[in-house]
């Protein structure tokens, strides 16, 4: 290895390398080479391989506006669906898993707090709840095939996990039916096992199996092709808590006391009529969020059902309030959050973070900086530490007024089967997956 | 006699002819087989974890007979990246028994960075540069490793690649995935016995490894507050205050002694007792106390630490300072006592509060 490899962290390093190795590959197809092209590709090209094999918008074609907007691949007949399952390593089976059974959503909640998602330092890791994934997982409609578990033949202990659940979609004035992607998890253990890619086959070859071809999933890595690109912002509401979990810093120049004074919000919202959604409030919550979304590039199609199950507020779960006109009990304004806590790795004094994450939010008489200022507050009272939300639909135009900061993590959207001619600003998305 | 030798001749080559006939469509037949399988069999994965992680070092190292004492160090680390949460350890050990055969050793993410390398980088050199016979020892392997013995029917005798391919995997019997996947690293190490190195430094890249520990391609990301920097910030602040904000006991001693006031303020009028209750150092502000500190310090908004101890919820400061006198009713700038300011129930602050009436 030369000395030009000594800055491997390097994008355009890396394309001169490649550059640079190809004119030898003809006389000479040296070790050197060989190893230099592999750990190249190991980061970029290798990562996306799997990705170009799939119908999604490649970056080849970024720029391209010749290619038709719409699915990529036309939907082929059901007779021609793989109809088994794809094959696992010896070791494992596939389960399907019955998430109305107590017993089974406890197995996949216990799996995904032990080996889901953590943050970069490894010091929290999402713990959804059981009420929450029994919620997330079971919207109108949905397929109990869709919820895939892969066991240990032998100890039968449940070892990965992947789901999808139906959705409409609508991209510019076509509303798709999609699977919404989520809750893929493989063990800590299982890692190099090369579970996930079998796993993302076989719950396509169960969505196809329902006549459904399109997809939409979130990731926190750049694949071929983002759909769009957005950004965590997070309004801190217990700063105390927060600092001394390390989820934010306390700068050597603030003290304490100004920081808590700085987040400190009103023990009850503000605007007159502001309420708890109820279920009699589904139809005009429909109403108010279906002209609002009506405005964004790609967004969720919710009818009065999913708005039923997407929206009613449930107990540490979601979250969503309303104001009522005092005059004209017009319901003019909404806002929801859904409530997604963390376990906190290695603190002696905190084991959970409790965040809500804004979810869907209409203003049309209340400003928008006093409705969602009325959200936080409800969030406080909750005893949330931390209000999370990302750049998506009108959220910017609140974020830093309400003293939200910017976030570590960017969230990429990307549709399966689907290709947009560009990508949309994230203020042209009007779509949250859980 | 000719007649004899006329027909051996035209029969030898007609042999000659459809021998050459046979192979020729076999060539075409399977040409296209192997560009399917080499999708099919190097199918490239959408998992991000794909660099080789430090843990693989301590693998190839051990195959090629080095130091056990690396395999050791890996797995104290691979330890710690998941221990940060005791209990999950202690419930995992319980039931270890379970993971039997199942999990994934040090030996399979060795192979994985392996096939890896075999798939991506040295696929079409391996083709020019090894032998075909070794190229099918190492499907063979691939195939054990991941598949198991062969189960798979014998291609026809024309597919003479498929058949070779099949007769290599075939061959290795029930052999256990383990001494596969073994055999595999080592004909890769002898190969390119330097496949691996810098490939580690590669990937030890914090975005990878945070990666491969979060182990996901899709779904959520945790995302926590970036640091700013306050900029407007133009405070002025002695060593003193930066002890006393730090804990550091010796240092601030050493600055008392020196003569520097205790009473020292910053440019925000705060003394070393507002700096040492509001990071929540009781044993520096008992020490600042001790030395003639003023507990009733106001700072440029009117606040005295103990109004510092009450909004950053302090109970054991707070306490210590009523019991020094400190005053619970006085106002700050905004009017507000720090009784006013206290949120929690903290009954000594209410009577200490009705004493001072």
């Amino acid at each position: 290895m030369g000395d030009e490899n000594s800055n491997p962290g390097s994008l355009e390093e890396k394309a001169d390398q490649v550059t640079e190795v190809t004119p030898f590959a003809g006389d000479d197809a040296s070790l050197e080479s060989i190893v230099r092209r592999f750990q190249d590709s190991m980061s970029v090209e290798k990562t996306h391989k799997f990705w170009e094999t799939q119908p999604v918008g490649q970056f080849k074609d970024i720029g391209d506006t010749s290619l038709p907007e719409g699915p990529i691949e036309a939907a082929t007949p059901l007779s021609e669906v793989k109809q088994e399952p794809y094959n696992l390593p010896a070791a494992y089976e596939w389960t399907t898993c019955d998430m109305k059974s107590d017993e089974v959503c406890s197995e996949v909640y216990n799996l995904l707090k032990n080996n889901y998602v953590e943050d970069d330092e490894n010091m929290f890791r999402f713990n959804y709840s059981k009420e929450f994934l029994s919620w997330a997982l079971r919207p109108p409609g949905y397929y109990q095939s869709w919820h895939i578990g892969v066991r240990a033949k032998v100890s039968k202990k449940l070892v990965a996990f992947i789901s999808g659940v139906p959705a409409r979609i609508r991209v510019r004035d076509d509303v798709v039916k999609m699977a919404e992607i989520n809750f893929l998890c493989v063990h800590k253990k299982l890692r190099s096992k090369r579970l996930a890619p079998v796993m993302i086959k076989e719950v396509t070859r169960r969505v196809h199996l329902e006549n459904i071809w399109q997809a939409a999933y979130t990731a926190g890595v750049v694949l071929p092709t983002p759909v769009s690109t957005c950004q965590y912002w997070h309004r801190t509401l217990n700063p105390k808590k927060l600092i001394d979990v390390g989820f934010s810093r306390l700068g050597a120049r603030m003290t304490m006391s100004r920081t808590i004074k700085l987040y400190k919000l009103p023990d009850v919202p503000v605007t007159p009529g502001f309420r708890k959604m109820e279920p009699c409030d589904v139809p005009a919550v429909t109403r108010l969020l279906r002209n609002y979304l009506s405005q964004f590039v790609v967004a969720t199609d919710f009818d009065e059902n999913d708005v039923e199950h997407w929206l009613l507020p449930r107990e540490d779960v979601v979250d969503s309030y309303l104001v009522e006109s005092p005059e004209t009990h017009d319901v003019t304004d909404f806002c929801s959050f859904y409530t997604l806590p963390s376990t906190i790795l290695g603190n002696p004094n905190y084991s959970t973070l409790k965040a809500a994450y804004s979810y869907y939010n209409v203003a049309t008489k209340t400003t928008f900086l006093q409705l969602m200022n009325d959200a936080l507050i409800v969030a406080k009272q909750k005893g949330f530490d931390v209000f999370n939300a990302l750049d998506v639909m009108h959220n910017e135009s609140f974020l830093k007024e309400l003293k939200f900061g910017p976030g570590d993590g960017q969230l990429h959207y990307y549709l399966y089967n689907y290709r947009l001619r560009s990508a949309v600003k994230p203020s042209e998305l009007g779509l949250v997956l859980l | 006699m000719g007649d004899w030798a006329q027909l051996a001749q035209s029969v030898i080559l007609g042999l000659i002819f459809s021998y050459l006939l046979a192979k020729l469509i076999s060539i075409v037949v399977t040409f296209k087989e192997d560009n399917l399988s080499l999708t099919r069999h190097h199918d490239p994965e959408p998992e991000l974890n794909l660099k080789p992680e430090v843990d693989s070092r301590g693998r190839i190292e051990s195959s090629t007979g080095e130091a056990d004492s690396v395999i050791a160090e890996q797995g104290s680390s691979r330890g710690d990246s998941v221990g940060g949460d005791s209990e999950e350890e202690v419930e995992e050990e319980e039931d270890d028994d379970d993971w039997e055969g199942v999990e994934s050793t040090e030996l399979d993410e060795a192979f994985s960075a392996a096939t890896l390398f075999v798939t991506t980088a040295a696929s079409d050199r391996l083709s020019q540069k090894v032998p075909s016979d070794v190229q099918q020892q190492l499907y063979g392997l691939y195939k054990i490793a991941t598949e198991g013995p062969c189960t798979a029917p014998q291609p026809s005798a024309l597919k003479i690649t498929a058949r070779a391919k099949w007769q290599a995997w075939q061959k290795l019997g029930a052999m256990p995935p383990e001494e596969a996947m073994e055999k595999y690293i080592e004909i890769v190490t002898q190969l390119y016995p330097t496949w691996l190195d810098g490939g580690v430094k590669a990937g030890s890249g914090s975005k990878d490894e945070a990666v491969s520990n979060t182990g996901g391609t899709m779904g959520p990301v945790f995302s926590s507050l970036v640091y700013e920097e306050e900029s407007q910030n133009e405070l002025k602040i002695d060593a003193i205050h930066e002890f006393a904000r730090e804990g550091e006991v010796e240092n601030l001693l050493k600055s008392i002694e020196s003569g520097i006031q205790v009473n020292a303020r910053d440019s925000e009028g705060r003394t070393p007792l507002h700096w040492a209750i509001d990071r929540g150092h009781l044993e520096i502000a008992k020490l600042l106390v001790d030395k003639k500190a003023d507990v009733n310090a106001k700072d440029n908004e009117g606040q005295t630490p103990l109004h510092y101890a009450v909004v950053c919820d302090r109970e054991a400061i707070a306490e210590f300072l009523v019991k020094q006198k400190a005053n619970t009713a006085s106002k700050d700038d905004d009017g507000n006592s720090p009784l006013d300011l206290c949120e929690s129930d903290w009954p000594w602050l209410r009577d200490s509060a009705k004493q001072t009436d």
